[in-house]
């Protein structure tokens, strides 16, 4: 098979992925050892009910990321320090279509107050690597580099009453994940599982030649990245109710539930978004026995494979928004610097 | 699109993968830029995803015995009350390529503790279901469980890694003990689905691969989290984790051999959970835990290549001087792992 195929391919597959029927539902995660270097296996035409964009680059691939990273550190820096990203670090590389720097709506944004010294360093952990994986990507993506799109970080009161949290964590107060550990640990839940699914759904939108480059070991290498900080965040939240000794007192937990409810949620209106019985999402349980399994994991049931979402199904998480045709609300008010900015499904 | 620069790339990957074959040596990350859709090196691989999935088989048979093992205290094949209590498999061994082993050693953990109890059930059940779906997925292929040392081999890399006590050191004895030989196999497993996720052919089996990646290091997020919590000044068990990422450093950079490591590799390419100074947001140097193992520059978790993580399962067997031994064997593998004609042993 010559290269010029594969890389044809390649496109196909990933329109067909972008057309929400490919890989991306991580529920149906498959082993295939039929056909080993199949990428020469006939290619499916792309359901035609469906606008198909055109292949996106890599550099529109990483930068779908860096938006989202973009959105991770500056809730992780002012969550530990009270500062955000520094100037340097948000601006547009000068070939990006994108040129207008945007600004932080920092709501409640502040240092959270007080933490414990070895909270605090677990925060500054976070915050660290988040920040150097805008750096990472921006190095990557050089001259490309979309800049920092408008963030709102006020959007935690809002989306924390779209999901009944204010009855459930906060009593009649409104939702602040930048008022105590408890709550940063319900604020950073929000992002982290996203970010682990959304790299897993992009790994497959990589070319060969970005393949070639290091940019899907690279993918790989910041899922695993986001998949610790996930596992930090539901191991923290377990552990907690866990010394609490109930839901009750310690609703955190609940309301990180309410969370992935709220998620599945918004993914309804993706025409791929799983049904209930292929769920992205994995409950977080209370163990109150020595025999009773945790839930940290988020991961399919059927074989403990983890996630996948779709861009899209990214997009209605972070709008706000199971609505098709939807291009920016949310965590981003003026949508993301993105081919991508668009809910198509 | 195909240019100059990947047709140079391609004349170089073909280069390196038939100087690897010359070795004989499976120097799989070093070449991660010949990854999904790469026609021209892929005719000269002598290796198919059935071989890198074996590989990985090899690995959960060994950790999911080991949960099996300190949660329930019964083997992977074998079914007792607290293992059908938690719901975990009872996985039947229909791997049959190479030699079956038996697993020695291992015994149920008397927890005291609900959050490690949990952890330890939740992932036992991920782990066998890990297994299975290798098992099922590699079908005839699949290699047969080979012997698994759990017992001895926790005190031989305990006295190399200089822990204190080392030469009688039982992950089996206590919460904590359990907890310091679960942190032995995690990190790892996260550089070895780093490593191979390039290198798979099929896509589907990439988002697979990339799933249980991302599940691993929940469960290495999750063991970082939990010693952190019960030692956070790093007095006692926190302190092993440095000894370990230590001597994992150590035995990973032997086994590179000359070969230029992973884009995504370094040296060290393991750390404990000592904390490290960063700088946040353009301010003043601060404290930050290391609940992620990756790099602290760009942090990208590690990707090793297959030699690497043999020479680390084996506890230096897979490296006599300068040379190659294959198969690796030593510590947890005995009488090294199973593999097919061409795949990694």
């Amino acid at each position: 098979m010559d290269k010029l195929s594969t890389l044809i391919n390649g496109a196909f597959s990933r329109r067909k992925f972008l057309a929400g029927v490919g890989v991306g539902a991580g529920a149906v995660a498959t082993l295939n050892l039929s056909a080993c270097g199949s990428s020469s296996t006939t290619p499916t035409t792309p359901t035609p009910t469906t606008p198909t964009p055109s292949a996106p680059t890599d550099a529109d691939v990483l930068n779908f990321a860096l938006n989202l990273e973009y959105l991770e550190a500056q809730f992780y820096l002012y969550a530990a320090t009270g500062s955000g990203l520094e100037a340097s670090d948000i601006t547009a590389g000068s070939a990006s279509p994108y040129q207008t720097v945007g600004t932080v709506t920092l709501g409640d944004a502040a240092a959270v107050p007080g933490l414990t010294p070895a909270q605090q360093e677990i925060l500054n952990e976070i915050a660290y690597e988040e920040q150097e994986h805008v750096r990472f990507l921006r190095s990557a993506l050089g001259t490309a580099a979309v800049p920092m799109p408008d963030i709102d970080l006020s959007f935690f009161g809002p989306l924390a009453v779209a999901a009944t949290i204010t009855t459930a964590a906060t009593g009649a107060g409104s939702f602040n994940p930048f008022s105590s550990f408890d709550y940063f640990l319900v604020g950073g839940f929000i992002f982290e599982d996203v970010g682990v699914t959304a790299y897993s759904g992009a790994a497959p939108l990589i070319s060969p030649a970005g393949v070639a480059a290091g940019y899907l070991t690279a993918a790989a290498g910041i899922l695993a990245v986001e998949a610790y900080h996930a596992g930090y965040i539901r191991t923290s939240l377990t552990g907690r109710a866990i010394a609490a000794g109930s839901n009750a007192a310690y609703p955190y937990l609940g309301a990180a539930n309410l969370v992935e409810d709220l998620r599945a949620m918004l993914t309804v209106g993706d025409s791929a978004a799983p049904s209930t019985t292929g769920s992205v999402e994995t409950l977080l349980t209370l163990p109150t026995s020595l025999t009773t399994p945790s839930s940290i994991v988020a991961a399919s049931a059927a074989n403990a494979v983890g996630f996948a979402r779709t861009v899209n199904q990214v997009l209605h998480i972070v709008y706000g928004s199971p609505t098709v045709g939807v291009k920016s609300g949310g965590f981003f008010p003026s949508g993301t610097n993105s081919i991508f900015a668009t809910t198509t499904a | 699109m195909a240019n100059q620069e990947t047709l140079v790339l391609d004349d170089i990957i073909a280069t390196n993968r038939r100087k690897m074959l010359t070795l004989g040596v499976a120097s799989l990350a070093s070449l991660a830029v010949a990854g999904l859709g790469v026609p021209l090196a892929k005719a000269a691989a002598s290796y198919t995803d059935s071989d890198i999935l074996n590989f990985a088989l090899n690995l959960e048979y060994l950790e999911a015995n080991f949960y099996y093992l300190a949660a329930f205290g019964t083997t992977i094949d074998v079914a007792n009350a607290a293992s059908m209590g938690a719901g975990a498999l009872q996985i039947t061994l229909s791997g049959t390529v190479g030699t079956p082993g038996t697993v020695s050693g291992g015994s149920q953990v008397p927890f005291s503790t609900i959050p490690v109890a949990s952890y330890a059930i939740e992932t036992a059940v991920e782990e066998g279901k890990h297994v299975q779906l290798l098992l099922t997925a590699l079908g005839s292929s699949a290699v047969a469980q080979p012997a698994v040392n759990l017992g001895t081999s926790f005190q031989a890399l305990a006295t190399a890694a200089n822990i204190p006590g080392g030469a009688s050191f039982t992950p089996y004895a206590s919460d904590d003990n359990f907890l310091v030989g679960a942190y032995v196999f995690e990190d790892v497993g996260v550089t070895a689905y780093h490593g191979a996720a390039s290198l798979l052919t099929v896509p589907a089996n990439l988002v697979t691969a990339a799933g249980i990646l991302a599940v691993e290091a929940y469960h290495a997020g999750l063991i970082r989290t939990t010693i952190n919590y019960i030692d956070p000044t790093g007095t006692s068990i926190g302190s092993y984790t440095n000894l370990i990422s230590t001597l994992r450093a150590s035995l990973s950079q032997a086994g590179l051999l000359g070969v230029a490591p992973s884009p995504y590799d370094s040296n060290p390419d393991d750390y404990g959970l000592a904390t490290f100074s960063v700088s946040l947001a353009g301010g003043a140097n601060a404290t930050a835990t290391r609940l992620t193992d990756a790099d602290p520059t760009n942090v990208i978790a590690f990707a090793r290549n297959t030699t690497q993580v043999l020479n680390i399962v084996t506890g230096g067997g897979a490296v006599n001087g300068t040379t190659v031994v294959s198969p690796a064997m030593g510590v947890f593998f005995p009488a090294g792992m199973n593999a097919g004609p061409n795949g990694f042993k």
